[in-house]
């Protein structure tokens, strides 16, 4: 519990501590700039100054906290504000007016730039700056004025002179918000910001020399202008300093516009205050008032111009980065740009395009090396594809093979265009882009290979579940065969022999022979591993092959199949070894479905018609029928109801199907069993397709 | 009358191939391509042996021994099949077949199974034609001397049997005389034979 205790205490402490740092700092500050500008006003032997520094302090103060503290900052300043006005003999009375005016100066300044600008940076652009310039330096100086003007009468002025001192006030506060003001508030959003940026020394140093000779050039300028009586040359002398400000304000913007400004503002007023003014007037108030305008005139436009350039800087800035980026992104999804001029006859591509091309770096890349380094067997129909929708004026999206100009390996790339610019015109090209897609590619065709491979495996399965009756089927023609032969020996060897017998013998063994082939034919080509092959079909054809097939099948599981085959089946496109597959896989089932089912009502029914979306087949069985929860399933991978069973049939017949350009799908019939039906789309419908 | 070997089988080159070794061995040769047509020509009077695929549409061998059996044709079956499997053989042999034959078939074999066949035919129909003489004769008995016939066949002296059925010895002496002479029998034991043929139960 003790120790719980002590470190809610510490931690109280700290919070307070931090807390308290801030106003006690400003309070410092504050006292500190009061005092200096009391020091160069008594200069003069006037008690107010030219340049008033704690109100800067304070809209420091408010804006780098939030405003629920400003109250701790403003309460901390009294005592240092009081100090320093009774320092210089300022009744009581007249403190609190010039202390009140100063705190609406800065609260109303802090609110309208948070509310305005929002967040730091707060001179990162021209907008901003503006704002700045316009209500900050500006309006509520005038505005905070009208009471500013107070403190003098109240001090015992006449009234007459509001309006002097209203531009006393207006002019000290309005020099301190612009010349101190972006200075502070700029470094304050460093220091918060911790930048990344590493300081170069050469910027620094940079940055101390122009300080110092602008120091110089205005001391000289200004002494020598007020020295001679060559007064026609103020005006020009009064530029010499300003080849510095502008230097610093492009390289350093609005922090090196407002902290030259600062100097110059510190060097005039020194000048002015200590020897022969410049600016010669009636008075020594309006010769202080004159070089306030003069800094005023010098300091608004350079602060702008500092913030329009940090601004184009920063959006440079930001452009570079994002290119970086993209160019990063771009490399590392092996992506290139390139682009053809038509008018110039140019083309240009990216560097990470090089390296995916292999060219060399100093390989001069022109339409022929690009089109060269397409694949010779692709480059045709690549560059037909692309010429046709640019014809479109469409986007050209092709895939084709590149062979590499350094290692001559071959790469996978999928090119999009676009071509911009009537034909002929100025400026019309086409541009686009180059992917590499090299493993997708290779992962298809493995894909495709496994996929060749499943399907084969799983025909040479289902042959085998029928294996049985294929043997039946050999089995006929080799009795044939045999016992005709036996026949004939026995002809032959008669006294008398009947020759024609046995020539009709010797036909009938070959016939049977033939018919022994043809099994076999067929066998061996379902059993082959056979690449796809897309042939005019009839698909009462295949039904009819198919239920050839299943003949002893039929017979040894006692099915009946009786078919309904639309006459005139319009021609489709196809496989015929695969669509066999997917309909002894179908059969198969349906027979499977019914091994429960009484002989009598063991029947197979296909149907095959034709509509207008293509030809379509059924197989109907009378089994049990397909659960609701099997439904979706039925055509997954694995996925089996039988006992026995790979559970892969369905899903590539689904495969093999979708390959064709059809659709297959299972439902229980109303009364009993269920139907699976696929339909294919008519041949020419597929081969305008393709 | 000659043999006839009546082949059934769906495969028509099959059917032809058969037929033809049927006839080198001078059997007659009928053949069918279904058992349907099979059994509408079928005629019992002829003799003859069935040579069945199993596997067949429609009804295969197996059902068409049993519509056989249930015809009371006892024709012999010989049975021929393109897969030999076990269960099947045993099923086929057991309803009484012949023979079991697994294709391509041989020659030797087939006329083996039919020579078999013929002989279980024939022996068969002499049987048959045995019974239909005795069943024939059994009904010109009179009723009387039928019944003695029992007694006698259950081997009872003349004396015992007047005294079961009330009569003198006498009278059944005529009765058995007569008796013997119209089935025309010298001896008891031909007579029990006789009996036996013609499925009559000797009296207890």
């Amino acid at each position: 519990m003790r120790t719980q205790d002590a470190s809610n205490i510490r931690t109280l402490f700290g919070r307070i501590d931090r807390a308290l740092r801030g106003p006690i700092v400003t309070a410092l500050a504050y006292y500190a700039g009061a005092e200096a500008a009391f020091f160069v006003g008594t200069l003069s032997d006037k008690i107010f100054a030219p340049f008033w520094p704690p109100n800067v302090v304070l809209l420091c103060a408010l804006l780098s906290a939030p405003p629920h503290r400003w109250w701790l900052f403003v309460a901390a300043a009294f005592p240092a504000h009081a100090i320093a006005e009774h320092g210089v003999g300022m009744p009581l009375s007249q403190s609190l007016v010039a202390f009140a005016t100063n705190c609406m100066l800065a609260l109303a300044s802090a609110f309208v730039i948070r509310k305005t600008i929002g967040a730091p940076p707060w001179f990162r652009s021209l907008r901003n700056a503006c704002v700045y310039v316009l209500l900050v330096a500006i309006a509520i100086p005038m505005v905070v004025a009208l009471g500013g003007a107070f403190v003098a009468i109240s001090g015992g002025a006449p009234m007459a002179e509001f309006w002097t001192f209203w531009s006393q006030w207006l002019m000290a506060n309005a020099l301190g918000g612009l010349t101190l003001g972006p200075v502070a508030l700029i470094w304050l959003n460093e220091r918060k910001m911790q930048t990344s940026k590493p300081i170069r020394v050469t910027a620094v140093l940079e940055a101390v020399f122009i300080a110092v000779a602008l120091v110089a050039i205005s001391t000289v300028a200004f002494e020598f202008s007020a020295a001679t009586s060559a007064r026609g040359f103020l005006p020009a002398l009064l530029y010499a300093p300003l080849l510095f400000v502008l230097w610093a304000t492009v390289r350093f913007g609005a922090a090196g516009a407002a902290s030259m400004s600062l100097i110059m503002t510190v060097v005039l007023v020194w000048l002015t205050l200590t020897g022969p003014s410049l600016f010669l007037a009636e008075n020594p108030e309006s010769s202080v008032f004159a070089m306030q305008v003069f800094l005023l005139a010098l300091s608004i436009p350079v602060l702008l111009l500092g913030a329009a350039i940090d601004e184009a800087r920063h959006a440079e800035q930001e452009v570079r980065e994002s290119e970086e980026r993209m160019s990063f992104a771009a490399v590392s999804a092996n992506v290139c740009m390139w682009r053809f001029d038509y008018d110039l006859d140019r083309a240009w591509i990216t560097d990470h395009g090089r390296h995916m091309l292999g060219f060399a770096p100093e390989f001069e890349v022109t339409r022929t090396a690009l089109t060269q380094a397409i694949h010779a067997d692709d480059r045709g129909a690549a560059l037909a594809t692309v010429r046709s929708a640019i014809a479109r004026g469409a986007l050209a999206d092709c895939e084709f093979r590149i062979v590499r100009r350094n290692d001559a390996q071959t790469r996978w790339f999928r090119c999009r265009a676009r071509a911009y610019g009537e034909r002929g015109s100025s400026g019309a090209h086409i541009s686009g882009t180059f992917t590499d897609i090299t493993e997708q590619k290779l992962a298809e065709i493995e894909l495709a290979q496994q996929r060749q491979e499943l399907a084969h495996l799983t025909r040479v399965s289902m042959l085998g579940e029928l294996s049985g009756g294929i043997v039946h089927e050999l089995a006929q023609p080799l009795a044939s065969i045999l016992s005709n032969a036996e026949a004939a020996r026995i002809l032959i060897n008669k006294d008398v022999p009947d020759l024609h017998e046995v020539k009709d013998v010797l036909d009938d063994i070959i016939g049977e022979d033939n018919r022994a082939g043809e099994i076999i034919w067929r066998l061996r080509a379902l059993l082959k591993k056979n690449e796809t092959r897309f042939e005019p079909l009839n698909l009462n054809e295949i039904v009819n092959v198919t239920l050839r097939l299943l003949r002893n099948e039929l017979i040894s599981r006692r099915v009946r199949a009786v078919t309904t085959l639309a006459q005139d089946l319009p021609v489709v496109a196809g496989d015929p070894i695969q669509l066999q597959q997917v309909l002894l896989n179908l059969m198969l089932n349906a027979m499977d479905a019914m091994g429960d089912v009484a002989p009598e009502q063991r029947v197979i029914a296909i149907v095959t018609d034709a509509n207008a979306a293509g030809v379509w087949v059924h197989v109907s069985d009378r089994g049990k029928g397909l659960q609701p929860a099997h439904q979706e399933r039925v055509f997954q991978a694995f996925f089996t109801t039988k006992k026995q069973g790979l559970g892969l049939g369905l899903s590539l017949s689904l495969k093999i199907i979708k390959l064709h350009g059809g659709t297959i799908h299972l439902h229980n019939n109303p009364m009993v069993g269920v139907t699976a039906a696929f339909t294919l789309p008519r041949s020419n419908a597929l081969l305008a397709a393709g | 009358m000659g043999f006839t070997a009546f082949l059934v089988d769906d495969d028509p080159g099959v059917l032809k191939a058969l037929s033809r070794i049927v006839r080198t061995a001078s059997y007659d040769c009928r053949a069918y391509v279904s058992a349907a047509d099979f059994l509408r020509d079928h005629d019992p009077a002829v003799p003859g042996c069935a040579v069945l695929d199993l596997y067949m549409p429609e009804f295969d061998g197996l059902e068409l021994q049993r519509r056989l059996a249930t015809l009371g044709a006892s024709r012999p079956i010989v049975f021929l099949s393109g897969a030999g499997d076990i269960p099947t053989s045993v099923r086929a042999m057991r309803a009484g077949a012949i023979d079991f034959l697994t294709k391509p078939i041989n020659r030797d074999d087939l006329l083996a199974a039919i020579a078999r066949a013929e002989q279980y035919d024939t022996i068969e129909r002499h049987l048959q034609c045995e019974r239909q003489s005795a069943d024939n004769k059994l009904a010109e008995l009179t009723p009387r001397e039928r019944e003695v016939m029992t007694h006698v066949v259950a081997g009872r002296l003349n004396k015992q049997i007047a005294a079961s059925l009330g009569t003198v010895e006498k009278t059944i002496k005529v009765h058995r005389g007569r008796m013997m002479a119209k089935l025309g029998i010298r001896s008891v034991a031909d007579l029990v034979r006789f009996a036996e043929l013609a499925k009559v139960q000797p009296h207890h």
